[in-house]
C-alpha cells in the first residue's frame, strides 16, 4: 500500500449512511404502505426531498429502490411504497420487526430557505416526499397548500398518509374529490403570486405543471423519478434531458428547477400509475 | 491487514489475499469493474471513512473518451431476472477535463488504471497519449496511475469498440500500438458478444497486453411490457450481474486454458465464493459490478467472504486454487 494523501476537503463530513434498519410501524392505505423505521443516523442527515435507496436484506440480486423520505419525526424516517413490481410488492409486505438495508439520505432535496408560500402539486405515488416538505414549511410559518391527483379512488387512499392543513384531491374518474388533474386543481386554488410551486409525479404532471407554472409567472421546482443503479453518482444510469443536458437524477437531482426541465424530462413516460417496468420490477424512484 | 468481518478462527492461519497482476502487487484480488463505482462519489456521499480501508485493491474509474460524450438517451438501465441492463453510453467529460480532476484522485490509496474508449482506434491512442503526457509533465498531486484498461467491448456506443473487440486482427492492431505508447500496465477488456473470445484474447495477448479483462457486458434486449417496444433509449444494451456469471466463467476458463496471460475474471461476481470460482477458472484478479450497486458495503463483503472461503477450504492463499478447474 502506498500512503494515502488526505482526501479533499469537500468529502470530511458524510452525507449519507448504509446500514440495516427496522421498520417498527407499518400502516396500510389500501395497497400502499407507510412504513416507519428507526434510523436516527439517516433522521438526523435528512432534508425535505431526498430519497433513500432501500433493498431487502439478502442474498438475491436486486436493484435497490429509490423511495422519497415521506417524512422524519425524532429517530425515525417513513417511506411510502407503492406495490408496483415484483421488488416493491416485498417492500409492501414487510412488517414490524423487518430490518431493510437502506442507504441514505440521498441526492438535493427541495430548496426551501426562500419559500414564502408553497404550493404542493402532486399525482400518484409522486405525493410522497410532501408531509415532509409540509412539516418543514409548516414549522416555520409558511403557508402550504397541496393539489394531489390520483387514478381513482383506490389510489386516492394514498392521501390518508399525510396531515397537510389545506389538501386537495382530485380523481381521474371523479370518484374522489374534485373530477381532474392534480394541476387543474392547482390552478384553481391557487397560492397568491408569490407561491413556488412543488411538484412530484409522472412526466405528463410535470409538463403540465411546468407549462402552467412559466404562463403564469411562478417559479418552483420538480421531484424526478427514473430508474437507478448505485444511488450516487457513479453510473450515470438515472439520468434526465435539461437544458444543461444529461443530468443524474441521483445526486444532480432528484429536484430541478421547473425552467431547467425541457419538455418530457422524467424518464418515466408512462401514464400515471401506469408504470410497469419490462420485468413488473419499477423503482419507485425519488418518485 | 484484516478486513472487518473476516471469519478467521483463533489460531487459525490468516489466508494471504495477495496476488501479483502482471507485475503489479495487489494486496487482494478484488477490483471494481468500470462504471459501477466512483471513488469520490463515494467519498462525498458516505464520507472518507467508507473508503478506508480504500474497498477494491486497484481503482478502475469510468470510461474516458477522446471528446466529451453525452451518453444514450434514458432510461438507461433496469433490472432483469438475476441482473440488470445497461445503456449509459460512455457518457464523459473527454479527456481533457478527465485530466484536470485527476490530482482529485490523488487520495486514492491503490493503483488507479484508467479505463479508455473510443470511437476508433486512434481516439483511444491519443487518449492513452495525453495520459501519459500529463504525467510526465508533473506528478505532483496525480494519483498512482498504474497502467490502462482499454475498454474495446462496450456494446453500447454504436460504431467504435465493439467493432474493435470483436475482431482479432483489429484488437491486434489497436493493442500494439498501445503497447508502444506506454510502460505502464496495458489491460485490455474483452467482450463476450464473440464466437471465438480465445482468438480476441491472443490477439491481445500476442501484441503485447500485460493481462486481459473478461468479460464485458453481454448484448441484450428488454421490452417495454405494455408497448412491446425496446424499453432503453439505446434499443439494446448489456446485460450483467449474476445472470451472465456462467457465461463469463466459460469464457475465462477457455482463455486460461488456451493462453499465459493475467486474466481479470468479471461478470456477475456477488459474493466471496464467486471470486473463488473465477480464480479456479484461472483468473488472477476479479472486478466486482453489479453487485456494487447493492450497497457501498459490497466489496468489502465479498473480500470478507472470500477469505472465509479460504479458511474453511483450509487454504493458505488463491494461488492454491488458481486453475484448479482447467481439467
Amino acid at each position: 500500500m502506498n500512503s494515502t494523501a488526505p482526501p479533499p476537503a469537500e468529502q470530511t463530513c458524510a452525507t449519507a449512511t448504509s446500514g440495516h434498519y427496522r421498520v417498527i410501524e407499518r400502516r396500510s392505505f389500501g395497497p400502499y404502505a407507510l412504513l416507519t423505521l428507526l434510523a436516527p443516523d439517516i433522521a438526523a442527515l435528512a432534508a425535505p426531498g431526498q430519497f433513500v435507496m432501500v433493498a431487502l436484506p439478502g442474498t438475491q440480486f436486486r436493484l435497490r429502490r429509490p423511495l422519497s423520505l415521506h417524512s422524519v419525526g425524532g429517530e425515525r424516517v417513513r417511506l411510502l411504497v407503492e406495490p408496483r413490481g415484483e421488488g416493491t410488492r416485498e417492500l409492501v409486505e414487510l412488517g414490524v420487526a423487518d430490518t431493510l438495508v437502506v442507504a441514505g439520505p440521498l441526492g438535493h432535496g427541495f430548496p426551501l430557505e426562500r419559500v414564502r408560500a408553497a404550493l404542493l402539486v402532486a399525482g400518484g405515488i409522486g405525493v410522497a416526499p410532501f408531509q415532509f416538505v409540509a412539516d418543514v414549511l409548516r414549522a416555520r410559518g409558511v403557508p402550504v397548500t397541496a393539489t394531489f391527483g390520483f387514478r381513482d379512488e383506490g389510489q386516492a387512499r394514498l392521501a390518508g398518509a399525510f396531515e397537510i392543513d389545506h389538501l386537495w384531491v382530485a380523481t381521474d374518474d371523479g370518484s374522489v374529490g374534485r373530477h381532474g388533474t392534480a394541476v387543474e386543481l392547482a390552478r384553481e386554488v391557487g397560492a397568491g403570486p408569490h407561491a413556488s410551486v412543488l411538484a412530484c409525479g409522472p412526466a405528463p404532471l410535470l409538463d403540465a405543471v411546468r407549462t402552467w407554472a412559466s404562463t403564469a409567472g411562478l417559479s418552483g421546482y420538480a421531484s424526478l423519478e427514473a430508474h437507478m443503479a448505485c444511488g450516487s453518482g457513479a453510473c450515470h444510469g438515472c439520468v434526465v434531458p435539461t437544458r444543461e443536458g444529461y443530468l443524474r437524477v441521483c445526486v444532480d437531482g432528484p429536484v430541478f428547477a421547473l425552467d431547467l426541465l425541457g419538455s418530457g424530462a422524467s424518464t418515466d413516460a408512462s401514464a400515471p400509475g401506469a408504470g410497469l417496468a419490462p420485468d413488473g420490477a419499477k423503482p419507485q424512484a425519488a418518485q | 491487514m484484516t478486513q472487518p468481518g473476516a471469519l478467521t478462527q483463533p489460531g487459525a492461519p490468516v489466508p494471504d489475499l495477495a496476488v501479483t497482476l502482471a507485475g503489479l502487487r495487489l494486496e487482494h484480488p478484488v477490483l471494481n469493474a468500470s462504471g459501477t463505482f466512483d471513488a469520490l462519489e463515494t467519498a462525498r456521499h458516505y464520507g472518507p471513512e467508507a473508503l478506508a480501508p480504500f474497498p477494491f485493491s486497484a481503482y478502475v474509474p469510468k470510461t474516458v473518451t477522446l471528446e466529451r460524450r453525452d451518453g444514450n438517451p434514458p432510461p438507461r438501465l433496469t433490472e432483469t431476472a438475476a441482473g440488470m441492463i445497461n445503456a449509459v453510453g460512455l457518457q464523459n467529460p473527454g479527456i481533457e477535463a478527465y485530466l484536470d480532476d485527476l490530482p482529485l484522485l490523488a487520495f486514492v490509496p491503490v493503483p488507479v488504471l484508467v479505463n479508455i474508449g473510443g470511437r476508433r482506434p486512434g481516439d483511444y491512442l491519443e487518449v492513452l497519449r495525453r495520459v501519459e503526457e500529463r504525467l510526465a509533465a508533473g506528478a505532483a498531486g496525480s494519483p498512482q496511475v498504474a497502467g490502462y484498461e482499454l475498454n474495446v467491448s462496450c456494446p453500447n456506443v454504436g460504431r467504435g469498440g465493439l467493432a474493435v473487440g470483436t475482431e482479432p486482427g483489429e484488437t491486434e492492431k489497436l493493442t500494439a500500438a498501445a503497447r508502444a505508447l506506454t510502460k505502464r500496465l496495458l489491460i485490455v477488456k474483452l467482450t463476450p458478444n464473440v464466437t471465438d473470445v480465445v482468438a480476441v484474447a491472443r490477439a491481445a495477448a500476442e501484441a503485447g497486453a500485460d493481462a486481459l479483462s473478461l468479460v464485458n457486458t453481454v448484448r441484450a434486449l428488454v421490452l417495454d411490457p405494455q408497448t412491446l417496444t425496446p424499453f432503453l433509449g439505446n434499443r439494446t444494451g448489456g446485460l450483467s450481474g449474476p445472470a451472465i456469471k456462467p457465461v463469463a466463467l466459460r469464457m475465462v476458463w477457455e482463455v486460461a486454458g488456451a493462453l499465459d496471460a493475467p486474466i481479470i475474471g468479471m461478470g456477475g461476481i456477488a459474493c466471496g465464493r464467486d471470486v473463488l470460482e473465477f480464480v479456479a477458472c484461472g483468473a488472477t484478479a476479479v472486478a466486482v459490478g453489479a453487485a456494487n450497486f447493492s450497497g457501498p458495503d459490497a466489496p468489502r463483503r465479498i473480500v470478507a467472504e472470500l477469505r472465509a472461503e479460504l479458511v474453511g477450504r483450509g487454504l493458505p492463499d488463491l494461488a492454491a486454487v488458481r486453475g484448479r478447474a482447467l481439467v
